[in-house]
């Protein structure tokens, strides 16, 4: 099992995508039993067949960009994290089949480990796709996994979505290109911590009762 | 011989009164489908999976083409690769020789041991492979019995990699569908550039080349095979009543087998066409059509937008969104019976009715432009906004202006774009639906095709049809060129267009084109514009852009 922390900061996004490129490979086979052969065309990708996360802290500087949220009214991406409450955030949109599905049942069990305290903490997922997630089509994906009313869902112009992912280090060129990546904080003075790969939802809980607790977010777990 | 033959009509009895039970017995090969595209067992009862740390899958969320998708050949999504699962590949075993069979290469193909029909269940139940290791997380630990595997296993062998209709070794069959209601400029123009296109694209043809072998050993069957096949075009105009299309349809496909039908031009009524593709598993790649079909389950079928159907909720979130400074009640929509217009006004009314807004639709009766026009206007006289989906030839007749407090949206589509021969009169009341992006806003992306019209004498005769033919020629190129090496199946065609397209800087009409699973429309949104105060054709877009 691979944990790592590290803090990092924006000037080492690259040296970071990096290590993330490596270790949270995720793969459906594992490479070769090849005894003493030839690495197969995918070798580099068939390295990590198993589910890794790295987490990392850092801060970062939100642009004043305006959203659409999934109950039609216009906010502002800065006003809707700092709402109050910590925020646990991640990017998705309603055609993706493999990834985001994944992501979006761990936000609703996580919701519901959550219990009685749920609406105390804002999870927010952002569209990458956001001209084909109208505000419609996201309470249609909300319901179909049980979005409690802490959790909201977010579209709005193309620039803006881009500029959202940008601002979070998510952009990756394309929807198609994008990760999993698990944003948390818990309160607006305090840095980002970010979950890449595959979080389970006991981790995430774990991850986010760490940032509660009197320590802040120093204290961090993964599996 | 009694005691058997009374054993065997029970066992009949029975047999058939489970066929009635479950409205017929499915085939290994429709119930093996069922899971891999639905996710529903021979049961009837969702397909459930389940991943590490409790999270799971269910019914179609749980089908094995969302990673895998149709065509079997697997995807890559970020940083992760998800592996093609068709019988060549699953139970492909490496010799290490010239006699090795070959596989057509895909980006997510693995290098491993094969699989045995025990060892592959293990694999769905259990997620190992078969030297026991661990599958991917996002792989789900399937419960399914033994008959419903034994049946997704039979689906998995014939989803292989078969000979395709319309490709042989040195050429691609394309059709292209003109349909005897399709504008006849248009058509003429349409037909121009693809025939210039495909006589370009086989200026330079190259036979096939020899079998590739890479460092590993591994055999890729003729590498970069699909770009170097000749393109060949069969126009397949059809004739008569929309239902006779169908049978010329198949009729044609039988005569000149192809890959994929490529653009084409419809009128009012593409539906037959589409349904025709979508039966036959044949990729119908944006056709010039004003009215797409609107399905949710279908796949073949792409389009680079809704057409007049994205006018509809273009004007309706416009009238239902406006800050008109009193909100309209009243909205009279006018078209022409059995024109495009008739099905934009009826989901145009659907739309405002669920607001609460009446609307009245009046159907001028098909025949010569005008025909009961000045009827239908006079009767519009009382509302508070007006739609007209009507041609060029109505628009420049409208007559005298509407009432000043009244509202007009007309169907650019329909009307001519910026060449809308709207009456000077009606100017200041009327908002353009254009589901384009603006034409001073295009202007670099459509220097390349319309510099290509040019260099080679190509009349523009329908510039944004030609514009989007051109566009989709060329999109169709760079995917079996750059994304299919030569992995000649018709689903890999359109999951690797849909993969690519987004990447795409080039874009003609449109701002940004997108695709992706279980999406068929590239371009989502429009404008309303209104004609600027200065003589001439120029737009001014009323909003950003809007994608409703």
């Amino acid at each position: 099992m691979l944990a790592s922390r590290a803090t990092v900061h924006a000037n080492h996004d690259l040296t970071r995508w990096v290590m993330i490129s490596v270790l949270a490979l995720v793969t459906l086979l594992p490479p070769p039993a090849s005894a003493g052969g030839v690495p197969g065309p995918q070798a580099a990708v068939n390295s990590a067949p198993a589910r890794h996360t790295l987490i990392t802290t850092s801060r970062y500087t939100l642009p004043a960009i305006l959203l659409v949220r999934d109950d039609d009214k216009t906010v502002s991406l800065p006003e809707e994290v700092n709402d109050g409450r910590p925020v646990v955030l991640n990017f998705v949109f309603t055609t993706c089949s493999s990834i985001c599905p994944v992501m979006s049942q761990v936000f609703a069990q996580f919701q519901q480990k959550l219990g009685a305290a749920s609406e105390q903490v804002h999870l927010m997922s952002i569209s990458v796709d956001p001209e084909e997630d109208t505000p419609a089509r996201l309470r249609e994906y909300a319901r179909k996994f049980h979005a409690g009313p802490g959790w909201q869902h977010y579209t709005g112009t193309l620039e803006a979505s881009l500029a959202a992912q940008r601002a979070f280090n998510v952009w990756r060129g394309d929807k198609m290109s994008h990760s999993p990546v698990t944003l948390l904080r818990r309160a607006p003075d305090q840095p980002w911590v970010r979950i890449d790969g595959f979080v389970t939802p006991d981790e995430l809980l774990q991850t986010y009762r760490g940032l509660s607790g009197p320590s802040g977010g120093e204290t961090l777990a993964t599996r | 011989m009694n005691a058997w033959r009374v054993a065997a009509t029970k066992l009949l009895l029975l047999a058939m009164l489970a066929t009635a039970a479950h409205g017929g017995t499915p085939s290994a090969a429709s119930v093996g489908e069922s899971i891999y595209l639905r996710g529903i067992l021979s049961s009837g009862a969702p397909l459930e999976g389940t991943r590490e740390a409790g999270t799971t899958a269910h019914a179609a969320d749980a089908a094995c083409v969302n990673c895998h998708q149709r065509s079997g050949l697997g995807s890559r999504e970020g940083n992760l690769s998800t592996p093609p699962i068709t019988g060549d590949y699953l139970f492909h075993e490496h010799t290490h020789g010239p006699a090795e069979p070959v596989l057509p290469y895909v980006e997510s193909m693995r290098h491993r041991e094969p699989y045995t029909d025990a060892t592959l269940a293990r694999a769905i139940r259990e997620g190992v492979d078969p030297t026991g290791r661990q599958l991917s997380y996002l792989m789900p630990r399937f419960t399914i019995g033994d008959s419903d595997m034994a049946a997704l296993i039979e689906y998995l062998k014939k989803l292989a990699v078969h000979r395709v209709p319309g490709v042989t070794d040195s050429v691609l069959h394309f059709a292209t569908v003109f349909t005897p209601d399709a504008d006849p400029a248009k058509r003429e123009g349409v037909r121009t550039v693809l025939e210039q296109f495909f006589a370009e694209k086989n200026k330079f043809p190259f036979g096939p080349s020899p079998r590739m072998w890479t460092s590993d050993k591994t055999a890729y069957s003729k590498s970069m095979y699909m770009a170097k096949r000749r393109w060949q075009l069969h126009e397949w105009q059809l004739t008569g009543p929309a239902s006779s299309w169908r049978a010329q349809l198949d009729k044609l496909l039988t005569e000149e087998p192809v890959f994929a039908v490529l653009s084409g031009v419809g009128g009012s009524n593409w539906a037959p066409v589409h349904e025709f593709c979508e039966e036959q598993a044949l990729p119908c790649l944006f056709p010039n059509v004003e009215v797409p079909v609107v399905a949710d389950r279908d796949f073949y079928s792409v389009y680079f937008s809704k057409g007049v159907l994205l006018e509809a909720q273009l004007i309706g979130q416009s009238i239902v969104g406006s800050d008109h400074q009193v909100a309209p009640r009243l909205v009279q929509q006018i078209y022409r019976a059995g024109d495009s217009g008739e099905p934009a006004a009826a989901a145009l009314a659907k739309q405002l009715e669920q607001h609460g807004i009446s609307v009245r639709s009046e159907s001028l009766p098909p025949g010569p432009a005008g025909r009961g026009l000045a009827a239908a206007l006079r009767a519009a006289a009382r509302s508070d906004v007006i739609v007209l989906w009507l041609r060029p030839g109505e628009i420049a007749a409208l007559g005298p202006a509407p009432r000043g407090s009244q509202i007009v949206y007309v169907s650019g589509l329909m009307g001519g774009l910026e060449s809308t021969p709207l009456p000077a009169a009606w100017r200041p009341q009327t908002h353009l639906a254009y589901p384009f992006d603006l034409p001073d806003r295009r202007g670099v992306r459509l220097d390349y095709p319309l510099g290509w019209f040019k260099f080679r004498h190509i009349p523009v005769l329908a510039q944004q049809a030609q514009a989007d033919t051109y566009l989709a020629c060329s999109l169709i190129a760079d995917v079996l060129n750059n994304h299919m090496a030569d992995s000649a199946s018709r689903a890999y065609l359109i999951e690797q267009l849909q993969g690519m397209l987004e990447r795409r800087i080039m874009t003609g009409y449109y701002p940004h084109l997108a695709l992706a699973i279980n999406q068929r429309f590239a371009s989502k949104g429009g404008y309303i514009a209104h004609f600027s105060d200065v003589p001439g054709d120029r737009l001014v877009a009323d909003s950003a852009w809007l994608t409703p």
